[in-house]
């Protein structure tokens, strides 16, 4: 009680829960270095310079030099279209740009490569992630452009600056932040990436540990290449934090901002039209031809019973790790938001880091502990759950935190000198305010989980299989028809939890 | 105060995980078998084999013996490892794989109890290693799929060495990473020895497109992608005897001759040492190995070979021994050292 | 010479009308003030002058170009304007010396010394420079402001509301600053403000503008004293209104028969300026003067308003020099009223 009426959920219990959730969250990366190292320094480096590794590194590095570029360049074209232009239907259009969400990449690259089974390589494998992954810059660049006062491209404009030269000098520095951050969440992504470039056959880190793993179960030779992809992902991470500077949104006053008015698109209204229904053709069409192709091919049953109970798992475990993420997320949020400082920064970034590797990392090194010092936990849904927790942790704090945002201490006081007691207020006050907030952190673990797929493979309970796992075992066989229906159902239980969370875009760009 | 709160929601939810994922620790669950009596209970199946033929033996075995068996889905290598990695603590009881190499590992760990001898006695000996440490299963060939609209007959190498040649620069595929085709490559290394092997392998990282898996590699074929590729016979026979989309339009063309290309992989099935049940493990070993088993290889269009004496193989497929298979014991493919031989070559 | 002018200016925002047929003049070098309440269109019309929004018709020509008509649409950053917006959107991205340069070519000769001269210029030491926008007070932001919307040596500078998100303190001292600025400088103004004593203060000419329209232009002294309707009378300052009856030049209302500005006839309402009604303490019998009983007195140091009700329930203001004996509360005081009035016909 004493915590609360001094600094409401902000007590040093609060900081040694975040300690806990965060060393659980570095625990993997310890096994990881444990065994890529243990073999000795000579037998470490003879395998980080063998050829395969900077072949490895190039693909690696060239699909996410393509894959970013092109990301950046149409979401934040589409963005400026749909927000700052006499864009008809732009409201449709957003929704459309954002809903290729809603369809796991690896759905998508299996979309592709049943229709065209062909393709492959880095042209077919950047295709392919740039259509799913765009979302993640066109969504943040939106809700920055809608937010962005107008008076300060007025301001360019009067100063002798075109259209265009305004965009590059006063927009693009405002954007960013957003753009940054969507950049960051799709190069990690692609870093994570297994099931889309397995599919289309372009080895990755990621995919070579998994094959290394399918060659021998353990991470010592894995484990080398984890380290280097635990280097990426890190280095990202610095180079996005360095880029981004010190965030400054200078306004005067707090006065309402200037509703921008639409740029009058004129005689190119047809080949933006063309272009956006290219896109969304490319990106939604083509999933969703596919699974229609491949649903009435009849070639299995729309409904097997396989679906009904890989349905009710993975509703399971994605309710499970939700709640136990937000729960898990709660204090470090907290920590972030009402005390702000070197440890909670640390912490962050620790959740950050772990977050960022491929599932079957994690995974991996969640095994190899749970069968030296674990044993009863090892093949139970709680380790898999624990994976989820590592992997999907960074969403739920970031969403909680902005709720907390929402919440500030001033508030509890003014319901405190409105004689409420600290319960009553955080009852009355707080958990309102906060409350959507963790709604939208327990969606976006729920999508994430319910479509997960390496970490599931490894750690799932013997005999469980989730929608993410039989879909794939159905698509690694190449049999379209039977995975059809796993597909469309990981579609339909992330579709409505997509639209609720991109309510809130704010929390899409951890 | 929201301390405690959240120590109880983490537990509470903790439980609510196990509750909703009810099938989480069946493996701790005592499952007893009593010496004399018929088996019973229920038993943890490792399976590396495909999960529709696996499915069928297991259906069928628990149909006439009333033991339940929980299927783990894994690859050969991986699963192998895993259990040697598990070690004693092993959940599995029995392990079952596509080709013999992972279950040499598991054998060398001295991981695995002496399959009964009723049950190898109806294995063909040519199908179980002289160990007896496990038995032969099923059985699949090497075979080359070629696209005759992309290379005639005439042009197809006489063995499976030639590959290597430049002259087949990106005329073949193969699922390099997978097992199976690390199957074939120690029966290389055992009948050509490393250094072969190795050139091989460096042929293959300098002419081979690699696919993810042996289906992928024949529909390239089928699409004129590329004109050859490395595979088992069954996958060609069960697209032959279905819609013949991926294979319509290929031919096989068989080594023979004893050549390396000509290998038969033996599927292998053994019973773990830590077996909380080894009754029921032994009778489920020896009900695949069994008349009924087998019979399910060739009814199921598994399109594998059955290797019980006396049992019949899909009637769509040569004969087995018609194949001129080079003769290898199967104790004798080194796995670990294909897969150091393939990491040298950049291929893993 | 005009600085700035528009002939029947009509724009709108989709389906809604804001700007209906304006015309309006701005002598070269001088300033203009467009007063209204929020939503009368005054924003708009600086967004057509500034070239951000696009008129549906008239003329505007500024320094004798015309930059919009009919074909014709030149772009803002062709208009030579400056702009300064409400909140001073300066470039958080941008030091303080990047931002007055923003609009001056980088190789340009002499740019450093012209930012440093503007620096001075604005009333801001050298050193502020290197400062970021958001390490200066709001004040010091719109005086950068000014000096970015000043670099270009622009012949029509445009202030939007400038000086509206500032403290009251800071407000009087950074419009000074402004204003001083901007004369030093001799460039056309036009400024947008709902607050009646800036335009009054600033500007050599008020624009007073509502629904769309502009009801009235003039010096300040001339708008406020002889204002054409209620409206502008009640945009320019307090008034108390009271109903009467006007006949040959006077009126009879409740302070009793008032000479009138401008002749009018039959029932009218009398528009008072607090500052035209003198109060006495005390009831005075028998005079021109009538009682009034206080209901607040409104103390701000160097005047005081105070407000009386007249009779049974007719509100009057009235603006006093603050002494130690103000009135108070419940008090019965005499009103009287200096010079003529106005009256308007009553609606």
């Amino acid at each position: 009680m004493r915590t609360l009426q001094a600094r409401p959920l902000a007590g040093p219990s609060v900081a040694a829960a975040a300690l806990v959730v965060a060393t659980v969250c570095v625990l993997p990366l310890l096994v990881i270095g444990a065994q890529a190292t243990g073999q000795g320094w000579g037998a470490t480096r003879a395998q980080l310079l063998r050829p395969r590794v900077a072949e490895l590194l190039g693909n690696t590095l060239a699909l996410v030099g393509v894959t970013v570029t092109a990301c950046v360049v149409l979401g934040v074209t589409a963005a400026w279209l749909v927000e700052r232009t006499t864009l008809p239907g732009a409201s449709v259009w957003r929704v459309l740009l954002v809903a290729p969400l809603a369809v796991p990449a690896f759905v998508n690259a299996y979309a592709w490569v049943s229709l065209r089974p062909g393709m492959d390589g880095l042209g077919a494998a950047a295709l392919v992630t740039t259509l799913s992954y765009l979302p993640f810059v066109f969504v943040p660049c939106s809700a920055a452009l809608r937010g962005l006062d107008q008076s300060w491209e007025d301001t360019a404009r009067s100063l002798g600056l075109g259209r265009w030269r305004t965009f590059w000098r006063v927009v693009l520095p405002q954007l960013r932040p957003a753009l940054l951050g969507g950049a960051l969440l799709v190069a990690l992504h692609l870093l994570a990436e297994f099931g889309v470039l397995a599919m289309l056959r372009y080895p990755t880190f990621t995919t070579a540990i998994l094959e290394q793993y399918e060659a021998a179960f353990d991470l010592s030779a894995g484990g080398v290449l984890a380290l280097v992809l635990m280097g990426l992902c890190a280095t990202f991470l610095g180079l996005e934090y360095l880029l981004r500077g010190r965030r400054r949104h200078t306004r005067l006053g707090s006065g309402v901002v200037r509703r921008p008015e639409p740029v009058p698109l004129g005689r190119w209204l047809p080949v933006v039209l063309a272009g956006l229904t290219g896109l969304v053709l490319l990106a939604l069409g083509v999933p969703l031809a596919s699974l229609t192709r491949w649903l009435g091919s009849g070639g299995a049953p729309l409904l097997p019973p396989e679906l009904i109970r890989s349905l009710a798992s993975t509703g399971a475990l994605a309710v499970a790790a939700g709640a136990v993420t937000v729960v898990a997320a709660f204090p470090l949020a907290v920590l972030l938001e009402r005390r702000r400082g070197v440890l909670a920064t640390a912490l962050e970034r620790v959740t950050y880091v772990s977050s960022a590797l491929p599932g079957v990392v994690i995974a991996l090194a969640l095994v190899t502990l749970a069968i030296r010092w674990l044993g009863p936990l090892y093949q139970s849904s709680v380790l898999l759950v624990v994976a989820y927790v590592i992997l999907f942790v960074p969403r739920a704090t970031v969403s909680i935190r902005a709720a907390f945002g929402a919440a500030p201490p001033s508030l509890v006081e003014a319901a405190r000198a409105l004689g409420s007691s600290p319960l009553r207020a955080l009852r009355r006050v707080v958990l309102p305010l906060v409350l959507p907030g963790v709604l939208g952190g327990f969606a976006l673990v729920f999508i994430a989980t319910s479509t997960e797929l390496t970490a599931t493979l490894l750690l799932a309970p013997t005999g469980t299989t989730t929608l993410a796992t039989a879909f794939w075992s159905a698509s690694d066989a190449l049999d379209y028809a039977l995975a059809a229906p796993y597909a469309l159902a990981m579609i339909v239980l992330s579709a409505p939890l997509t639209w609720f969370v991109l309510r809130r875009p704010e929390e899409v760009n951890t | 105060m929201s301390r405690r709160l959240i120590t109880t929601a983490t537990t509470v939810l903790t439980a609510l995980t196990l509750a909703a994922c009810g099938t989480g620790s069946t493996t701790s669950a005592p499952s007893s078998s009593t010496a004399g009596a018929s088996p019973s209970g229920s038993i943890t199946l490792y399976s590396a084999q495909h999960e529709d033929l696996v499915k069928e033996w297991v259906d069928g075995f628990t149909a006439d013996t009333g033991i339940t068996v929980q299927v783990r889905q894994g690859k050969d290598a991986s699963m192998g490892s895993q259990i040697v990695a598990e070690g004693a603590k092993s959940p599995a009881d029995v392990f079952v794989t596509e080709n013999s190499p992972a279950m040499t590992l598991v054998e060398k760990a001295g991981l695995l109890a002496p399959v009964e001898k009723a049950t190898l006695e109806g294995v063909g000996t040519a199908y179980r290693p002289s160990s007896g440490a496990w038995t032969g299963i099923a059985a699949r060939s090497t075979v080359l799929v070629y696209n005759p609209s992309k290379i005639a007959e005439a042009d197809l190498p006489a063995s499976l060495m030639d590959l290597q040649d430049p002259r087949y620069a990106g005329q073949w595929g193969a699922a390099a990473g997978g097992a199976d085709f690390q199957a074939i490559v120690a029966g290389m290394l055992a009948a050509k020895g490393e250094k072969a092997t190795a050139d091989w392998l460096a042929g293959l990282k300098a002419n081979a497109q690699v696919y993810q898996n042996n289906t992928a590699t024949m529909k390239a074929v089928n699409a004129g992608e590329i004109p050859m590729g490395v595979i088992y016979h069954y996958y060609w026979y069960k697209d032959q005897a279905k819609t013949k989309e991926g294979s319509g339009n290929t031919k096989l063309h068989y080594f023979k001759g004893q050549d390396v290309g000509a290998f038969v992989s033996v599927s292998g099935g053994g019973v773990l040492k830590s077996s909380a049940n080894p009754a029921a493990a032994q009778a489920f070993l020896a009900w695949i190995t069994g008349p009924k088993g087998q019979q399910i290889l060739s009814t199921s269009q598994s399109m594998e070979y059955a290797v019980g004496t006396g049992s019949a193989s899909d009637p769509a497929l040569p004969a087995l021994d018609s194949l001129e298979a080079p003769t290898v014991d199967p104790s004798a493919l080194n796995g670990a050292a294909v897969i150091e031989l393939m990491t040298n070559a950049g291929i893993l | 010479m005009s600085g700035l002018s528009l002939r029947g200016v009509t724009a709108s925002h989709g389906r809604h009308v804001v700007l209906r047929d304006v015309d309006l003049d701005v002598t070269r070098g001088s300033t203009t003030a467009i007063l209204g309440p929020s939503g009368c269109g005054k924003t708009t019309l600086l967004r057509v002058v500034a070239g951000f929004h696009r008129a549906d018709a008239g003329l505007v020509t500024i320094g004798g170009t015309a930059v919009c008509g009919p074909g014709l649409d030149t772009p803002p950053e062709r208009r030579g304007i400056g702009y300064l917006a409400q909140e001073g959107a300066l470039f958080p991205h941008l030091s303080v010396a990047e931002n007055i340069g923003f609009g001056v070519p980088r190789r340009a000769p002499g740019r450093t010394a012209r930012i440093e001269q503007l620096l001075l210029l604005v009333g801001l030491d050298l050193e502020m420079g290197a400062r970021r926008p958001d390490q200066l007070s709001g004040g010091q932001q719109q005086r950068v402001a000014l000096a970015r919307a000043l670099a270009r040596e622009p012949d029509l500078v445009l202030l939007d509301e400038p000086f509206s998100a500032l403290d009251t303190g800071l407000r009087a001292s950074t419009r000074r600053a402004v204003a001083d600025a901007l004369a030093a400088q001799g460039v056309t103004v036009l400024l947008v403000t709902h607050d009646q004593d800036e335009a009054l203060s600033f500007a050599d000419q008020v624009v007073v503008m509502d629904s769309g329209r502009v009801l009235q232009a003039g010096p300040p002294a001339e708008l406020y004293a002889t204002p054409a309707d209620r409206l502008t009378a009640a945009f320019l300052g307090e008034v108390s209104t009271l109903p009467g009856t006007a006949r040959e030049g006077v009126v009879e209302c409740a302070l009793g028969r008032l000479p009138l500005v401008t002749a009018c006839s039959g029932p009218v309402e009398v528009s008072l300026r607090p500052e035209q009604i003198r109060l006495t303490r005390g009831p005075v019998a028998g005079t021109d003067r009538s009682p009034a009983k206080v209901t607040h007195v409104d103390y701000f140091g160097h005047d005081a308003l105070v407000h009386l009700v007249l009779g049974a329930d007719t509100p009057v203001l009235a603006r006093t020099v603050a002494a130690a004996d103000l009135p108070s509360p419940g008090e019965v005081v005499s009103l009287d009223v200096l010079g003529p009035v106005l009256a308007f016909p009553s609606p």
